[in-house]
């Protein structure tokens, strides 16, 4: 008698989110990248389907990392004192199919540039580059509050995915978010109960739960990606079981916490047993991405390009059916 | 070691304190009040103190800010004198240890706690007198005994036990070396007309005390409550089961940590015991007195007492040292207290008279809730039952006459009037109910006594949370919203919303009183969940407390406190506590009855439950993170 797999269906889908908006839907960018979709746990295809395959999204600054191994600048090297060459190096060279702007150099204690400055550079990043966009804060409350409405206002119709709304202070990014139609990224810290909470908070002052994109924090490899992988993964169970509010894709920034990591960041010369520094950072970021892929990863914030072309990899051998 | 003279103003009273020791410190051998929820411990910032003279070591602190500190405001936990020193303790750092007056105490709004529980609206079972046999801990015999003549020769004290045993019968008779020294004599001086009190103690009956004449008509007991805010004691009796008389007063332990872990580790610390143990007994001493001076009674009358109250609050009360409670594996030194006379205990009633507890359960689940459950018939019920006591502790029971079993939640004193900014107890102008008018924040309130505002109490914030959501004031996780209204402004700790010139909610009271709630909630998901039960197949939900049957349910339910099921299953059993206790000192078979249920209450530790932390964040929300649980709850 042949075996029968038992096949177990789930009575929910996670939700579809677009990003970035083309001419005809009156954006600038050449595509449109979709995320979610999944009817079962993450790459099971003999019980669901995937509309979509997780994305990755190379993180670039507003201005030069101060904290970045020299294994890591190396890629993109004179394009980090610019923005915006460092975006179309991204687009053109490493073939960025998304790009995750983090605005730090609006924070008071580390440049403070202005609105005026951040909006300017965004316009540029948005001219410079075809791809959609992600717009991260500089995490100082006050000032994410003034100058991100003022991106979102200046990005309109390019519906991009801005973060993060936290549960104490979401208010004012989801009122900007709903008002020139971007997508939302809600931070919870590694808690399925305060991400569904934030979900709730959203959701009522009127934003589509389908256009929220859940970051449920994680840790790298050695620091505590477990737990961040079990949150993740109950989160997406809830989903799947029916939970609507919890149903949404996942962004994971996967490359900020494997680069600060000290198996990454250290070099050979200081820890001769712990082998080449180049292939031990890509690795450590690349496992900690494919871990996350398994957990129901829908988009990896990513640094290294090599790091981001096995993770790609590894992403179409997943896919096959 | 050189030693400086503290003055503390404005009680003018003054102390040699040794160098290195802290002005809290000094304040508390004077006996002055003086706030200090941490006990000293420099971290809730309520001990803030005014050196108005003299030198100072004060230990740096996050609690006072840089505009304080210039103004002379330090922690008097963290404050060491270098020279002589002269302080003045404001009134924001006292305790309110004020007594709860008659007038308050027989108000509607007390119904339960502070009111003659039979005007508590009854459950079914009814809290019934009669379900338990008439049989005091103490029962006055007058015996009119024949005198001894050449016929009948036989000692004072069989001749005793002889005329005793022919009104009751009862085996074995214990008595006092101290009453057989004065018998002889007593028994001759009163032509042998004298009145006997016999005493259950442990199954066995005592001769408490001998008294010449007739005095039998002339016998009293206090039933009390020990909660870690309030005490309440209750005179009653003992031949006609008349209750005359109820007082309650904040417990003044308060002094020394607002919940019973604080109390335990101050416990610890020098002196600590003593004190916990006279702030316990001096409050329980001073209701005895009110209740027999208003009563007219003669203290050497009052020949019992019974207590109710938390593991914790007994061990202090016995002077027991607590310590083993908050240890790894939370063992207390004794659940079942045997009856002892109420004098070793430093309770003064007749200097012979006696104390008995309400058996515990466990560490964190004691003999008031025992009591609780004798009280409301839980454990005769047919059908699940919930008893949950929204106070301090918040312990839970869950069960019927098959099962019980319980937990404490912890939920802190928020919801007795403690750690808010506006938060009083359920007294003369405490505003107990809010309507928020959604088109213009209008508030619409009532106090109690209809008095002029003084703050806000426990049902009082239950109603303006609620509104406060479906007025769209506040978002579900309590954080109020930024709207054009003179109403809401920022203060200290985030955002305030004005109800009337000095009373007000901060986001902080909000955080804290959700905590409180989702303590209570998530303990008793849990107990339900353990069970292999939901809240639908709870049949009846005894609310015990200070709320009485003032609580509005729907708002209760609202902001996620109590379970989304249909509201007349719940019931009102107001300070169910004292009820039990109350039943007990009337009644062996109530003693019987509750070692009979202690014994069969499970205790359930939520500490080490993997499930509970989690069930505990989802509470954090109004009414929860998972709405399902609350289908009915829209706004």
């Amino acid at each position: 008698m042949p075996l029968e797999l038992l096949k177990e269906k789930c009575s929910n889908a996670i939700d579809v989110v677009e990003i970035g908006a083309t001419a005809s839907e009156g954006g600038s960018r050449d595509r449109v990248v979709k995320v979610g979709g999944q009817t079962g746990l993450p790459f099971l295809f003999e019980e669901m389907d995937a509309p979509n395959k997780p994305q990755v999204a190379i993180e670039i600054f507003d201005t030069e990392p101060a904290d970045w191994p020299d294994t890591l600048k190396e890629p993109y090297g004179e394009a980090l004192k610019n923005p915006v060459d460092w975006a179309i190096k991204c687009e053109k060279e490493f073939k960025a199919d998304l790009l995750a702007l983090r605005l730090s150099a609006i924070h008071p204690d580390s440049g403070n540039k202005s609105a005026d400055e951040a909006v300017k550079l965004i316009r540029d990043v948005l001219s410079a580059v075809k791809i959609p966009l992600i717009i991260i804060g500089c995490n100082d409350e006050a000032k994410d509050n003034l100058v991100l409405p003022k991106i979102a206002e200046a990005a309109k119709g390019e519906r991009c995915l801005i973060g993060d709304a936290l549960q104490k202070n979401y208010k004012t990014l989801t009122a900007a978010c709903l008002a020139y139609g971007h997508n939302i990224i809600a931070e919870s810290p590694i808690d399925i109960n305060i991400a569904k909470q934030l979900n709730i908070l959203i959701s009522e002052m009127g934003f589509a739960v389908n256009r929220i994109v859940i970051n449920p924090t994680v840790g790298a490899l050695g620091y505590g990606l477990e737990y961040a992988y079990s949150i993740m993964e109950r989160a997406r169970l809830a989903a799947l079981g029916g939970d609507r509010i919890l149903s949404q894709a996942f962004i994971c920034f996967v490359g900020q916490e494997a680069w600060r990591a000290k198996e990454a960041k250290t070099t050979a010369k200081e820890c001769p047993e712990w082998g080449n520094e180049l292939e031990r950072g890509i690795l450590w970021e690349t496992v900690t991405a494919s871990a996350f892929l398994q957990a129901g990863a829908d988009i990896l914030i990513m640094r290294h390009p090599k790091a981001i072309e096995l993770i790609k990899k590894n992403i179409e051998e997943l896919m096959k059916r | 070691m050189p030693k400086f003279k503290i003055a503390f103003y404005p009680d003018n009273k003054t102390i040699e304190l040794e160098k290195g020791k802290t002005l809290l410190a000094a304040a508390i051998s004077l006996g002055l009040n003086i706030n200090s929820s941490c006990a000293g411990d420099g971290v809730c910032g309520r001990c803030k103190v005014l050196i108005k003279k003299g030198q100072v070591n004060s230990l740096p602190t996050g609690r006072i800010t840089a505009e304080e500190r210039k103004l002379g405001l330090c922690l008097a936990c963290l404050t060491m004198p270098l020279s002589d020193v002269e302080v003045e303790i404001p009134q924001d750092s006292r305790v309110d240890l004020s007594k709860i007056s008659e007038e308050e105490a027989y108000l509607s709004r007390l119904k339960g706690i502070y009111t003659k529980p039979e005007t508590i609206e009854k459950s079914t079972p009814v809290i019934n007198e009669d379900i338990f046999i008439h049989s005091p801990l103490a029962t006055k015999l007058y015996l009119k005994m024949p005198k001894p003549t050449p016929e009948d020769k036989i000692s004072d004290l069989e001749r005793l036990y002889r005329e005793i045993r022919k009104i009751k019968s009862i085996q074995i008779i214990q008595t006092g070396l101290a009453n057989i020294r004065n018998l002889g004599n007593l028994l001759r001086s009163s032509e042998f007309k004298i009145t006997v009190t016999l005493g259950n103690r442990n199954d066995t009956t005592e001769i408490v005390l001998i008294e010449p004449s007739n005095t039998s008509r002339k016998n009293f007991g206090i039933a009390f409550d020990i909660g870690t805010t309030t005490i309440s004691g209750q005179l009653v009796d003992l031949n006609t089961k008349e209750i005359l008389g109820t007082k309650a007063t904040f417990n003044q332990q308060a002094t020394f940590g607002s919940d019973i872990i604080t109390r335990i580790i101050y416990a610890q610390k020098e002196e600590g015991l003593e004190r916990l143990h006279h702030a316990v007994i001096d409050g329980m001493n001073n209701i005895i007195q009110e209740l027999i001076q208003e009563n007219k009674i003669d203290l050497n009358n009052v020949t019992c007492c019974v207590c109710a109250g938390n593991t914790t609050m007994i061990h202090l009360l016995l002077r027991v040292d607590p310590t083993y409670i908050r240890r790894e594996p939370y063992v207390p030194t004794a659940n079942f207290v045997p009856v002892i006379r109420s004098q070793e205990a430093g309770i003064k009633l007749n200097t012979r008279g006696l104390l008995a507890c309400v058996p515990g359960i466990s560490s964190y689940v004691g003999g008031d809730v025992t009591a609780g459950v004798l009280a409301c018939g839980l454990d005769t019920e047919e059908e699940l039952c919930l008893l949950i006591d929204i106070g301090t502790n918040g312990e839970i029971v869950l069960g019927s006459r098959e099962w019980m079993i319980s937990a404490a939640a912890s939920a802190g004193p928020a919801f007795e009037g403690s750690g808010v900014s506006c938060g009083m107890r359920a007294a003369k102008g405490a505003i107990q109910r809010v309507r928020i008018d959604k088109s213009n924040y209008s508030v619409n309130y009532t106090t109690i006594a209809s008095a002029e505002p003084q703050g806000i109490c426990g049902s009082g914030y239950i109603d303006l949370i609620a509104q406060m959501l479906r007025a769209g004031i506040i978002d579900k996780n309590g954080k109020i919203n930024d709207l054009k209204s003179e109403r809401i402004r920022t203060g200290e700790n985030g955002k305030e919303f004005i109800l009337i010139d000095n009373v007000y909610i901060s986001e902080a009271d909000i955080d804290n009183l959700k905590r409180a709630k989702g303590a209570i909630y998530s303990a008793a998901a849990i107990l339900v969940k353990h069970m292999g039960f939901s809240f639908q197949d709870v049949k009846k939900v005894f609310i015990a407390g200070g709320f009485g049957s003032y609580l509005d349910i729907e708002n209760a339910i609202t902001i996620g406190i109590l379970p989304d099921i249909a509201r007349q299953r719940f019931k009102f059993v107001g300070n169910s506590s004292l009820i039990g206790a109350r039943e007990i000192i009337l009644s062996s078979n109530a003693i019987h009855k509750a070692e009979d249920i202690a014994r069969k209450i499970t205790y359930f530790e939520l500490s080490t439950d993997s499930g509970y932390m989690d069930e505990y964040v989802a509470s954090l929300f109004f009414p929860h993170t998972d709405l399902k649980q609350f289908p009915n709850i829209k706004f």
